[in-house]
């Protein structure tokens, strides 16, 4: 299975899925234009990759300092899947980084977490994002 | 007119208002915006966590107009490739910072609007968070350009309960208007 890379714009995400390492990465802003059509090549990758055995070790990394409200129907979509997974016995890790000084990402990511009962959801303060 | 411009930018500054845009509104525009109104608050130093509400709540309410304003060019809307018209703008007045939206919208779907937005205008802070978590859930992200989380999202940002109007123009529209504080 082949990398899954999207470049940043002011309003789009970095993109960085490695297949061998099991580390996928979303980070910079999140408000597109069209959100279900952004995310679409990111979920189809991310629906192809865990029915993949080898991916039963998986850390996500989310670095993220603002995401409109579609984009949060999105990851809910992207944490139910890796949630489902955790509970067949994948051993997924998702880092939720947010801006220590922000208190709006921080609740989203606790929200996030009480969400997923299975899936391993850390929240990680950062003092620059 | 010349003379008339003062007056007018006068009136706004009166209100507070020191971003505004009146007009066809495209993403990109939007992005500027959202650039410009944080590079103000940074260089006032507000919190991050101020600017963040603010820039979040410019944000949905001018995707809300980009998505939903029943004026358009071409007219009527026939095309993807159309543009839409509204006004959106961010004022500073007795300490609150505030967002107005507003966009036409077809007669017929004030009442669903209205609906909507009075139930979140009663809700309680902790309702509202819980709303957002159950509709998030139960919403596809394919029966709506957004997600519809949209209103949702800003009566959740919003310090003070939403404010919202609608005033009929015409048979065909009426304009509707939707305020929140942070």
């Amino acid at each position: 299975m082949n990398n899954l890379v999207i470049e940043p714009t002011k309003y789009t995400p970095n993109i960085v899925f490695l297949f061998d390492e099991k580390v996928l990465e979303i980070s910079g802003e999140s408000y597109p234009e069209n959100t279900a059509e952004f995310y679409s090549p990111v979920l189809k990758w991310l629906i192809e990759f865990l029915k993949i055995k080898e991916s039963k070790t998986i850390t996500v990394n989310i670095i993220i300092q603002y995401f409109n409200s579609s984009s949060s129907k999105i990851f809910m979509d992207i944490f139910d899947l890796l949630n489902e997974k955790s509970r067949e016995g994948f051993d997924i890790i998702v880092n939720w980084n947010y801006l220590e000084a922000d208190d709006n990402m921080l609740e989203y990511g606790e929200e996030f977490q009480e969400d997923v009962d299975y899936l391993k959801f850390n929240l990680v303060p950062r003092k620059s994002i | 007119m010349t003379e008339s411009l003062y007056t007018f930018k006068e009136n706004l500054a009166k209100k507070g208002v020191f971003l505004c845009f009146n007009g066809p509104i495209s993403h990109d525009l939007m992005v500027e915006m959202g650039d410009i109104l944080k590079l103000k608050m940074q260089l006032q130093e507000e919190s991050i966590s101020t600017i963040l509400k603010v820039f979040s709540l410019l944000i949905e309410q001018t995707q809300n107009i980009i998505f939903y304003s029943a004026e358009t060019i071409p007219e009527p809307e026939n095309t993807s490739n159309n543009i839409h018209l509204g006004i959106i703008s961010v004022g500073y007045l007795n300490n609150s910072y505030f967002v107005q939206g507003g966009n036409k919208v077809k007669n017929n779907d004030v009442s669903r609007i209205e609906k909507s937005l009075s139930k979140l205008q009663k809700m309680s802070k902790e309702e509202i968070k819980q709303f957002y978590r159950t509709q998030r859930k139960l919403i596809s992200p394919e029966t709506s350009k957004g997600a519809g989380l949209g209103f949702i999202e800003v009566a959740r940002k919003s310090s003070k309960p939403i404010e919202y109007h609608f005033k009929k123009i015409d048979d065909q529209f009426s304009f509707f208007s939707l305020k929140t504080t942070i």
